[in-house]
């Protein structure tokens, strides 16, 4: 009997081991401590999706981050549902929206059965008000996330820049 | 197209075939929890008043969270404070009420009362003459209407075995809407469908700000009107101004007829109490200083958003709250119509701005 409740405890605990090192790996979550991640845990949304279901649309209010658990999931865009992204478990996507209130630019869509953690701009909002030191820490690591986007779009475009001073045809 | 999207497009063409069956068994659902509800009725009554006090204490259960303190802690803290408030008001302001409402019973005592009575059938008779008016028997009336009062009174408001579990039960309901209200909120979104799941969570987003400061203005608004009512009638120096301007505190919740039954009851105070219209004026000029000054600095800057409700509306649902709950139901069905009015305009505002962004 005790080894019945000593797996299950431990079934248990892997799980929550699990969802603790994929949220450590997210920048966005990288600088927590124990306890910190607890309180983040307890604010964040478990979603599960059956394959090809619509985790959103393009054009739907922004409302916060996803971070898959399980499944892979595809970003799409256009008439066409055009695939700008694949992503597997670990990745997140979304993150922008916990800053703005803009339209997502794009879809997302569940390309396999998948379980995602939802981190929503509400919660934040209210997180920052009753803990504004861990909201800062969020803030922070946000606006590192949001930083390395913009060069990485920088290096892209200076990329296309070289190109078309060299070739403006083929630009 | 792109691999596995002929699947969604699929899902949506059957989505939309039953989407209209969908709609018509959630209406039955809803209509179906109204309809139970309705069997209910104290039941409700406890929640909805445990909702709107739990609404009010919120910003301060999450100013001491800011300040480093677990929720359960900082919601047994409040409770401690609320105690402490209590009990202080029963040692300082209890013997005052309680002076107060055993003198207003000896005020409307049957000779005090008579004596005012006839002498203001006395001075009617002359203007009511030329209508053939011969007797007004306002006496046998008033006794009559006083009788059919007590009553009510008594079927209402001191039903003590009610009075004693909502005393229990609301704080006890208050407690864990607070402390676990976050989870509540939670556990109620895990059960809506995917498609609905991020649109409900930004409904919940803006109706928290707008009913909480509806509700906390509310609050705010009638407290201090109700201290200008207990100021401006002692200055006057009405008998029980304490009860009178609290209770035109309370009935300042309900637009339109608020203010006039706490000007109404302060008015008849006054001429029980002197036993003619010396104080009249005084007590109009009175109410009338307090609604001006409401309605051009308080209500502005307290409540962040007025919700203009028809003067049928606010009548229907003072009577049906009467009906319902009693005077607590007249008092509070305004504020609740109040909330009901901002859920269902955020509702549609936002699914508009939702789905067209």
């Amino acid at each position: 009997m005790n080894k019945i409740w000593e797996n299950i405890f431990k079934l248990r605990q892997k799980a929550v081991d699990e969802i603790d090192a994929i949220l450590l790996k997210i920048p966005v979550f990288q600088d927590l401590n124990k306890r910190e991640l607890k309180k983040i845990k307890r604010i964040l949304h478990q979603r599960e999706y059956s394959s090809n279901e619509i985790i959103f649309k393009e054009g739907d209010i922004g409302l916060g981050m996803y971070i898959i658990l399980a499944g892979e999931v595809q970003i799409v865009c256009g008439p066409d549902n055009h695939v700008l992204a694949e992503l597997c478990r670990g990745d997140f996507f979304g993150e922008l929206s916990l800053l703005d209130d803009a339209p997502r630019s794009a879809a997302a869509l569940a390309k396999l059965p998948s379980v995602t953690l939802c981190f929503f701009k509400p919660e934040l909002i209210d997180l920052i008000s009753r803990d504004p030191q861990l909201g800062c820490k969020i803030l922070f690591r946000l606006a590192w996330v949001i930083g390395e986007r913009l060069k990485s779009t920088n290096e892209q475009l200076k990329k296309i820049s070289c190109l078309r001073e060299q070739d403006p045809l083929s630009a | 197209m792109p691999e596995g999207t002929g699947p969604v497009i699929c899902m949506r063409i059957s989505g939309n075939s039953t989407s209209h069956l969908r709609v018509v068994l959630i209406l039955i659902s809803i209509a179906g929890f109204i309809a139970f509800l309705t069997y209910i009725p104290d039941i409700v009554k406890l929640v909805i008043i445990s909702i709107l006090l739990a609404y009010i204490l919120d910003p301060f259960a999450n100013f001491l969270e800011s300040r480093g303190m677990s929720r359960p802690t900082a919601t047994v803290l409040i409770f401690i404070a609320i105690v402490f408030a209590v009990i202080l008001a029963y040692m300082s302001v209890l013997p005052l009420f309680a002076a107060q409402i055993s003198g207003l019973q000896a005020g409307f005592s049957p000779d005090r009362a008579g004596f005012v009575i006839s002498r203001f059938e006395d001075f009617l008779m002359p203007y009511l003459s030329f209508l053939g008016i011969k007797e007004l028997n306002l006496m046998g009336r008033t006794q009559g209407a006083m009788a059919g009062a007590g009553d009510w009174v008594l079927n209402h408001v001191l039903d003590a075995a009610s009075l004693v579990t909502s005393m229990i039960l609301i704080p006890f309901i208050v407690f864990f809407l607070l402390k676990d209200g976050r989870e509540f909120k939670r556990a109620f979104v895990s059960l809506v469908p995917n498609r609905y799941f991020e649109f409900t969570l930004y409904l919940f987003h803006k109706l928290n700000a707008q009913v909480g400061n509806y509700l906390r203005g509310q609050l705010i608004d009638a407290t201090i009107v109700g201290t200008m009512a207990v100021f401006g009638l002692w200055v006057i120096g009405v008998k029980y101004f304490f009860l009178i301007g609290i209770f035109a505190g309370l009935a300042n919740l309900i637009p339109y007829f608020g203010p006039i039954a706490g000007a109404v009851l302060a008015l008849l105070v006054s001429i029980l109490q002197t036993g003619g219209l010396d104080k009249v004026l005084y007590v109009i000029l009175a109410f009338t200083i307090i609604k001006l000054l409401d309605d051009a600095i308080i209500q502005p800057v307290v409540v962040a958003r007025s919700v203009h409700m028809h003067p049928l509306t606010v009548l229907l649902a003072v009577l049906i709250g009467g009906k319902l709950f009693g005077i607590l139901g007249m008092l509070l069905t305004v504020p609740l119509v109040g909330f009901l009015k901002v859920v269902v305009h955020e509702s549609i505002l936002n699914y508009r701005r939702y789905r067209t962004a």
